[in-house]
């Protein structure tokens, strides 16, 4: 009894009443976009623009997935997403096993020259990266956008990889050593099994990252087959002015993947994508 | 032992091709920024060699402090909402005494997920002057508010501004919860022992012990501020005018509309200095020394 008492005074309206308010206000603008997917132009502008569909017109889907570009936007993106996470993983996990533990004289200095790339906000190497995309031969291939997304998520990715690569005890190297294991049998069969929960979270890290980027793409990527999903959405407004219902299926269909992946991780995406605060503070 | 682990095939094999990928596509363009902000040049020529010139045109360009204006407002606006409604909702939801939490918690951070494409796309129907949710909500509360949000030449950036706050509202959230959770229950319970209401409480004891956390908000919010570019490029273009243009927009229009790359790469390196700048402000007036408990 007391204990409900205690709970009953800490029941704070005003508090209570701010934070559904804003989970609305957070939450609403996405649940419109689904809603509208499913509603006729006249529904979303005139009769009904806030609420529930009267009719669901699941017609909108197959309208944006066949009429306009939206299955190529779709597989460009997982393309992209795909090469990006695992060329990055595969890069800087190794990369952080030799600074972390292997013994050598510069390996202080190899960490610090990945480290400046994490305070370098990406914009202000737009331009040379521009260039050299295009002197690459690169400009409106795959290429031009995995080869930099990789090299951007370096840094970040390396610095997070070394600190759990530090505190591992070094007796574990020591044994397999005395047990006849070479360097690389150590690092696959022992090392990255201890580190999966970081692989795990920096999978998480990049794909989300690379799934909806979009100031390099917009710069990179000018050619309609190569575009990603931020890319591809960018000139609905325009095509869409007749075909609202289309329009919003089509954003809906590209927020999918990311939505779905944080309702069923959600824990796991939010550290992922706050991990940075341990490192960079 | 020390040649087990000290295997130069292995280091070379393990280290290579990352310092490779990351000296081409990021160091090299540094220094390359840096470089070519000193040269009048067109992206394809070899350039002229001009000293700081770029940067006396910068100075002397009304759009440059236009943009720089912008970025301080854009950065203040999100900092000021973003840290604001975080810290608030943070404290309540760890408080401990609502149902629902998780939904709550969920609902916050979703749009940190969305694609910055879809939330400005929505935002522009949203902000729309005909037919957009906001004119008829003022409608529907019987206010005679409508207007076009984004088409003044004031409220366009304040309406921009407030897209990217929404968007990275959770994604703070997330950071102050985990702040609020390490620190130790006793301290809290030591403050009530004491008679400290939870207010005085999380002014006292919590906000101070989390300086770290904050000050990586800090930084992180007025940096993303600074370099502002998808929010404007997608939903205003710089407009009404020049009201909405950043630094970075400024970088992007000079060198890949314009073509003059040499003016462009100096506003980049304006910007790397006015990140440096603010991260170096933000350090000195929060958490001089590391907190430990």
């Amino acid at each position: 009894m007391a204990q409900l008492l205690k709970k009953v005074r800490q029941y704070n309206l005003p508090v209570t009443g701010f934070m559904w308010l804003y989970a609305l206000l957070s939450v609403y603008p996405l649940v419109w976009m689904i809603f509208y997917s499913l509603k006729n132009n006249d529904e979303i502008f005139v009769t009904n623009p806030f609420g529930f569909p009267t009719h669901l017109r699941f017609e909108n889907y197959t309208q944006a997935w066949s009429n306009y570009n939206v299955p190529v936007y779709f597989m460009n993106s997982v393309l992209v997403a795909a090469a990006t996470v695992s060329g990055a993983i595969i890069l800087s996990v190794m990369f952080s096993y030799a600074t972390a533990r292997l013994q050598w004289r510069l390996r202080g200095i190899a960490h610090t020259y990945i480290l400046i790339g994490m305070f370098i906000p990406i914009q202000v190497i737009m331009i040379p990266l521009a260039i050299l995309v295009r002197d690459f031969h690169l400009a409106n291939t795959y290429g031009a956008l995995i080869v930099p997304y990789i090299a951007f998520n370096l840094s970040f990715t390396s610095i997070v990889f070394y600190g759990f690569f530090r505190s591992i005890p070094g007796e574990l190297e020591e044994s397999a050593c005395i047990d006849g294991a070479s360097i690389y049998r150590t690092f696959f069969s022992i090392m990255l099994p201890i580190i999966k929960p970081a692989l795990a979270t920096m999978v998480i890290f990049i794909f989300l990252n690379s799934w909806n980027e979009f100031t390099m793409a917009v710069i990179l990527i000018t050619k309609e087959s190569l575009k990603t999903l931020p890319l591809g959405l960018l000139f609905f407004q325009g095509q869409f002015t007749t075909d609202w219902g289309a329009m919003g299926a089509a954003m809906t269909i590209a927020s999918l993947p990311t939505v779905l992946i944080y309702m069923i991780f959600s824990e796991q995406v939010e550290n992922a994508l706050t991990v940075g605060s341990a490192v960079k503070g | 032992m020390k040649k087990f682990l000290g295997n130069k095939t292995a280091i070379a094999l393990f280290t290579l091709p990352a310092l490779l990928v990351y000296t081409i596509m990021v160091f090299y363009p540094i220094m390359q920024t840096f470089f070519r902000s000193l040269y009048e040049w067109d992206g394809l020529t070899a350039g002229t060699f001009i000293g700081l010139d770029n940067y006396k045109n910068l100075f002397t360009d009304s759009v440059f402090f236009t943009s720089v204006y912008n970025g301080l407002i854009f950065a203040g606006i999100i900092t000021v909402t973003q840290i604001g409604i975080a810290s608030i909702l943070a404290f309540a939801i760890a408080d401990g005494a609502v149902r629902g939490r998780r939904l709550l918690r969920i609902s916050y951070f979703i749009p940190v997920v969305l694609s910055v494409t879809v939330v400005c796309q929505l935002w522009l129907s949203i902000y729309n002057g005909q037919y957009g949710l906001m004119n008829k909500l003022f409608e529907m509360l019987g206010m005679s508010y409508r207007q076009d949000w984004l088409s003044g030449s004031k409220s366009a950036i304040i309406a921009v501004a407030f897209v990217n706050a929404w968007q990275y509202m959770g994604y703070h959230f997330a950071l102050l919860l985990a702040g609020v959770r390490s620190v130790p229950e006793q301290y809290m319970e030591a403050a009530r022992i004491d008679g400290a209401t939870k207010l005085q409480a999380i002014r006292k004891i919590m906000i101070p012990m989390m300086a770290e956390t904050y000050k990586f908000c800090l930084v992180f919010a007025v940096t993303g501020g600074l370099n502002a570019f998808a929010n404007m490029y997608i939903m205003t273009g710089g407009g009404p005018g020049t009201s909405t243009y950043t630094l970075t927009y400024l970088m992007y229009r000079s060198a890949f509309r314009v073509g003059e790359f040499g003016y462009g790469s100096a506003a980049a390196a304006m910007l790397v200095i006015e990140c440096l700048l603010a991260t170096l402000i933000i350090n000195r007036l929060v958490a001089r020394e590391r907190i430990t408990y």
